[in-house]
């Protein structure tokens, strides 16, 4: 009996646990899988409910030859088993020449510097920082300090190497700082990372003169000795204006979605 | 030379454990967040190993997982380790004074475990690298991964405690009697 109520209270955290997770990450387009998955546990339902009114209501349809049906349906639920495999395929394909494409984007893009591309293939397991794994290392000419970038702008700096892996602290890790400028401008600011919310960085450090607005590019300053200068970094979301104008800071929403890196770019020389 | 076999299946079984941990931590609890924050499974090995194999094998093993830990992902070596190796210890504290059979307890245990590690690590992080101080950003974080290793703790308690019975007979059967009786 003990056993039994120690089941029924597992399964039921489990099933909390579970919806906590789902609830907490849906954005406006995962509510529309939600809704589509109501409506299909509810529509049977609501079929049975119109059959029913129909047939007292004498609205029903004949269906005259149900083997013929049947038939059709086998035909069509084969069909769209093969249609399924090669959908299966396609995406194969079209993912790796995503990848390929990447790769050749962000090669053509950044042509002025020495880079070797790589994958992301470990992220981080505590909240407090924001580490990832790369899939090159020493053999490929990798070394502590180069810069790390993707398509759309600055990822972080290798931290440590080995033979074949590389350790990159991103800009959005709370330990990391990165000398910027604003693109109106051509004072240095400060970019940190904020345990408030990881898909923003803090510009600190802004001088009292300079005029700072929303949507104003922030790039990589070259102060500082580890990033190029001019490499974008990201766009000023909100200015945040204190007592003490010294003290005034702005909010920058990466120009990289850390979330969905996949491929990044090492510059092994300037 | 003896090799007590016994205790060498334990081992065997705790750095099984660590591995599957450590996939579970990095490839699962990765996407399967609350609102982007994980859990900590690493602080619940540390504390159960404590709890169940003693002092020194928690501590020895907090230690090792957490240098390993370091050396593949940590922002720096040795901290990880030191902590883990803490609450490993923290582990025999617990277990002599309090009842691992109930779960409110572990769950307890669980709360007060993650709370120092997590502090620790996050005290090391603001002196060691300068890192701007933003208290009530940790806290609710904090809070979240608290209730999220509960959960966790509440889900997983039954096996944990047969699996805990089981490593505690390999390494310290010799002192149930005089514990218990």
């Amino acid at each position: 009996m003990k056993n039994k109520t120690s089941v029924i209270g597992i399964t039921i955290t489990i099933i909390i646990l579970i919806i906590i997770v789902v609830v907490s990450n849906l954005g406006t387009s995962q509510m529309q899988t939600f809704q589509t998955v109501v409506s299909k546990l509810f529509m049977p339902f609501q079929n049975g409910y119109v059959y029913i009114k129909n047939k007292i209501t004498g609205n029903e349809q004949q269906i005259s030859d149900i083997s013929l049906l049947k038939n059709e349906n086998s035909s069509l639920r084969e069909e769209n088993s093969k249609l399924k495999e090669q959908v299966r395929e396609l995406e194969i394909l079209k993912s790796e020449n995503n990848t390929l494409k990447e790769y050749v984007n962000l090669k053509n893009k950044y042509a002025d510097y020495n880079t070797v591309p790589a994958n992301v293939i470990e992220r981080s397991y505590s909240n407090y920082d924001k580490i990832i794994i790369i899939n090159v290392g020493k053999n490929d000419g990798i070394d502590e300090d180069m810069p790390v970038i993707s398509e759309s702008g600055l990822v972080g700096r290798v931290l440590s190497v080995t033979d074949s892996t590389a350790k990159v602290q991103t800009i959005i890790d709370t330990a990391s700082t990165v000398s910027a400028t604003i693109s109106t401008s051509e004072e240095s600011i400060l970019l940190k990372g904020t345990l408030s919310d990881n898909k923003k960085l803090r510009a600190t450090s802004i001088p009292v003169e300079t005029s700072i607005l929303q949507g104003d590019e922030v790039v990589t300053s070259g102060f500082g000795g580890i990033f190029p200068k001019g490499i974008l970094i990201g766009t000023i979301s909100e200015v945040v204006n204190t007592k003490n104008e010294l003290d005034r800071y702005a909010n920058v929403n990466p120009a990289t979605d850390f979330s969905k890196l996949e491929t990044v770019l090492v510059i092994t020389q300037q | 030379m003896k090799i007590n076999l016994k205790k060498f299946r334990g081992i065997l079984i705790i750095i099984l454990l660590f591995f599957i941990i450590y996939f579970l931590q990095i490839n699962f609890f990765s996407w399967f967040t609350i609102r982007g924050i994980m859990p900590n499974v690493f602080v619940i090995f540390a504390l159960f190993l404590g709890l169940f194999a003693g002092k020194k094998l928690g501590g020895i093993c907090g230690l090792i997982f957490g240098i390993i830990l370091d050396i593949l992902i940590g922002e720096s070596i040795g901290f990880t380790g030191i902590f883990l190796a803490l609450i490993g210890l923290l582990g025999e504290y617990f277990d002599k004074n309090f009842s691992k059979d109930s779960r409110v307890t572990i769950i307890l245990m669980t709360i007060g475990a993650t709370v120092i590690f997590e502090v620790c690590m996050y005290v090391v992080k603001i002196v060691r690298f300068h890192t701007q101080i933003e208290i009530l950003a940790f806290i609710i974080t904090l809070l979240v991964e608290v209730i999220y290793n509960v959960l966790l703790v509440i889900i997983l308690y039954p096996a944990m405690k047969k699996l805990g019975y089981y490593i505690e007979n390999l390494f310290k059967h010799k002192k149930l009697l005089t514990r218990y009786f």
